[in-house]
């Protein structure tokens, strides 16, 4: 008799078990299927970060339902479970401050829509098209093609900047030119050209602005503005073009200059030759021509 | 004053058969143009001169023997029926016109503008009509209009002799002509600095001499208010010729008026 009963109690822990097991299959079915179907009806209508946010929401709601009743299913009483992770809880505050931080930096993130999913951006040194804002970092794909994880507390904390945030960008040249040239001519070159590019906008118009008396040269910013799309087009485009129009109008672009004077600018530098041996060249060269004229007069 | 060859202006934008093995060369103005009719394609070559260099008076069409040796674009299409449809559309953007030398209209005055714009050309093929390719006349450079530099649009850029007798106007087959009345009802003198012409509303019309035409914009410059107030007129501009309907607006009008309004007064 105490073999059917243990058999029988095994039996039903088996039973119960096989309940769990199923419960948490069939949650784990439901949830991606609604997820699922509710990614698909709010396509039109979200943002793709607000679309994944839902996707989740929806999947591990459901899941946690389901694993809940799994449990409770398999005997455990919820408040027990609960208790128990409220002293886990403290331990794992002290621990995970950093990862507690960056949950909520991300939530600001999302909320602020300074960036969103697609969006260029610039931190610190890496630039990069936004891929995912997710719970703890942000991932970003560089312009040649790697993987960048950014923690969210980071960009909380520091200046992240946005270059697909506006419809027009504007193109800072900085050229310098040779101190003979007329400050006026060069004005009028550098807007013919950026007249005759199309790339380049009339409105607002370009900007031309001495910046100062260089080392070298005659120091200019040159500021054009193009679509955002069309910006790389224009760097390259305009840059040779006021390459050409500077060599057909006569317009140096000079090469750093070093002057070296020897405390005088009127004199001239001094230079003595010196030959192999060390001896005064002068005086030998000197010798060698008197000999070389004795030997042709005999 | 007449140019040694000058052609006899007409409206080239009837349809015509190019069988094949022929190709249909067209200029106009700054543009020249070959698509060849090929074994079940259609081959189009484009060049685009400078709008200074060209003869703006020079519309030549005529179809030949032979398809062109190097064509930029190639479009497959088996079908049997060879004839081509060259039409005219207005630019897909605003256009922001500046005039050369700056004009003043002084209180209480009203002024008609005759301003020009380059027009697009729409290849067509075959019945039902296929479209091959669409494209401006000349390249616009672009450019930006609106209040600051975050919100606005693209524009193309124009410049204008802003004449105002019709007789002034040279005859530019490659250019829209878009007469623009402007009151001023202020008191105070308003300069005319940059003009924004809302093209895609407007509708393209054809005069038999080649000449294109817009219906008329007119624009009211209030006392009090910044805005001004723009209206498109819905009959035909009074040329002296008959005018035929060619296309419509790209985009319908509606609230069109208001946001147009303060580029008179962005002028400074």
């Amino acid at each position: 008799m105490l073999d059917t009963l243990t058999g029988l109690i095994e039996f039903e822990g088996l039973l119960t078990f096989g309940r769990a097991i199923i419960l948490v299959v069939l949650g784990l079915l439901l949830a991606s299927l609604s997820a699922r179907l509710t990614a698909r009806a709010l396509r039109a209508r979200l943002t793709p970060q607000l679309l994944q946010l839902a996707r989740r929401g929806v999947f591990y709601g459901l899941l946690g339902v389901f694993i809940a009743a799994a449990l409770a299913e398999l005997g455990f009483s919820i408040g027990v479970i609960m208790g128990a992770a409220g002293v886990l809880t403290v331990a794992l505050g002290f621990a995970s401050q950093t990862t507690a931080s960056n949950l909520i930096s991300g939530l600001f993130l999302i909320g602020e829509r300074s960036f969103e999913i697609g969006d260029i951006i610039r931190v610190g040194d890496t630039t990069g098209e936004v891929l995912s804002i997710d719970a703890l970092s942000v991932k970003l794909r560089t312009f040649d093609n790697l993987f960048v994880r950014i923690p969210n507390e980071s960009l909380i904390k520091s200046e992240v900047t946005t270059l697909s945030r506006f419809p027009i960008r504007r193109l800072d040249l900085q050229l310098g030119v040779a101190y003979k040239e007329d400050i006026a001519q060069v004005r009028e070159v550098l807007m013919a050209v950026a007249d005759a590019n199309p790339l380049c906008l009339d409105e607002p118009a370009p900007l031309f602005i001495f910046t100062g008396f260089g080392d070298s040269a005659l120091e200019i910013q040159f500021s054009v503005w193009a679509k955002r799309e069309n910006f790389l087009a224009l760097r390259n485009g305009i840059t040779a073009e006021i390459k050409v129009a500077f060599d057909t109008a006569g317009i140096e672009i000079p090469f750093p200059h070093r002057s070296i004077y020897t405390g005088e600018v009127s004199k001239p530098f001094p230079i003595r030759l010196v030959n192999e041996d060390g001896g005064n060249a002068a005086a030998h060269h000197g010798e060698q021509a008197a000999t070389g004229n004795s030997q042709k007069e005999e | 004053m007449a140019a040694p060859r000058k052609s006899q202006p007409s409206a080239w934008w009837t349809p015509r058969d190019v069988d094949e093995g022929r190709s249909l060369c067209f200029t106009l103005g700054p543009l020249s143009m070959v698509l060849g009719h090929g074994q079940d394609e259609w081959m189009l070559k484009v060049e685009s001169a400078e709008e200074a260099d060209s003869d703006a008076n020079s519309t030549r069409l005529n179809v030949r023997k032979g398809l062109p040796e190097e064509a930029d674009e190639r479009f497959v299409h088996s079908g049997e029926a060879a004839c081509v449809a060259l039409s005219p559309r207005l630019a897909d953007r605003p256009i922001v016109i500046r005039p050369r030398q700056p004009v003043f209209l002084l209180g209480g005055q009203q002024v008609t503008l005759y301003l020009s714009t380059p027009v697009w050309l729409r290849v067509e093929v075959s019945e039902p009509p296929v479209l091959l390719k669409e494209f401006p006349v000349m390249r616009m450079s672009d450019t930006w209009f609106g209040p600051s530099t975050r919100d606005g649009e693209l524009c193309y850029a124009g410049r204008t002799h802003a004449r105002h007798h019709l007789a002034e106007l040279p005859e530019r087959a490659h250019r829209a002509i878009t007469p623009m009345t402007i009151r001023n009802d202020s008191g105070k003198p308003v300069p005319l600095e940059k003009i924004s012409l809302p093209v895609p509303m407007l509708s393209l019309y054809g005069a038999a001499d080649g000449s294109l035409w817009t219906q008329r914009v007119t624009l009211t410059l209030e006392d009090q208010a910044e805005q001004a107030r723009v209206r498109i007129d819905s009959d035909l501009p009074e040329v002296q010729r008959k005018l035929d309907l060619l296309a419509g607006p790209r985009i319908e009008g509606g609230r069109s008026g208001m946001t147009r309004a303060w580029n008179l007064l962005l002028g400074n």
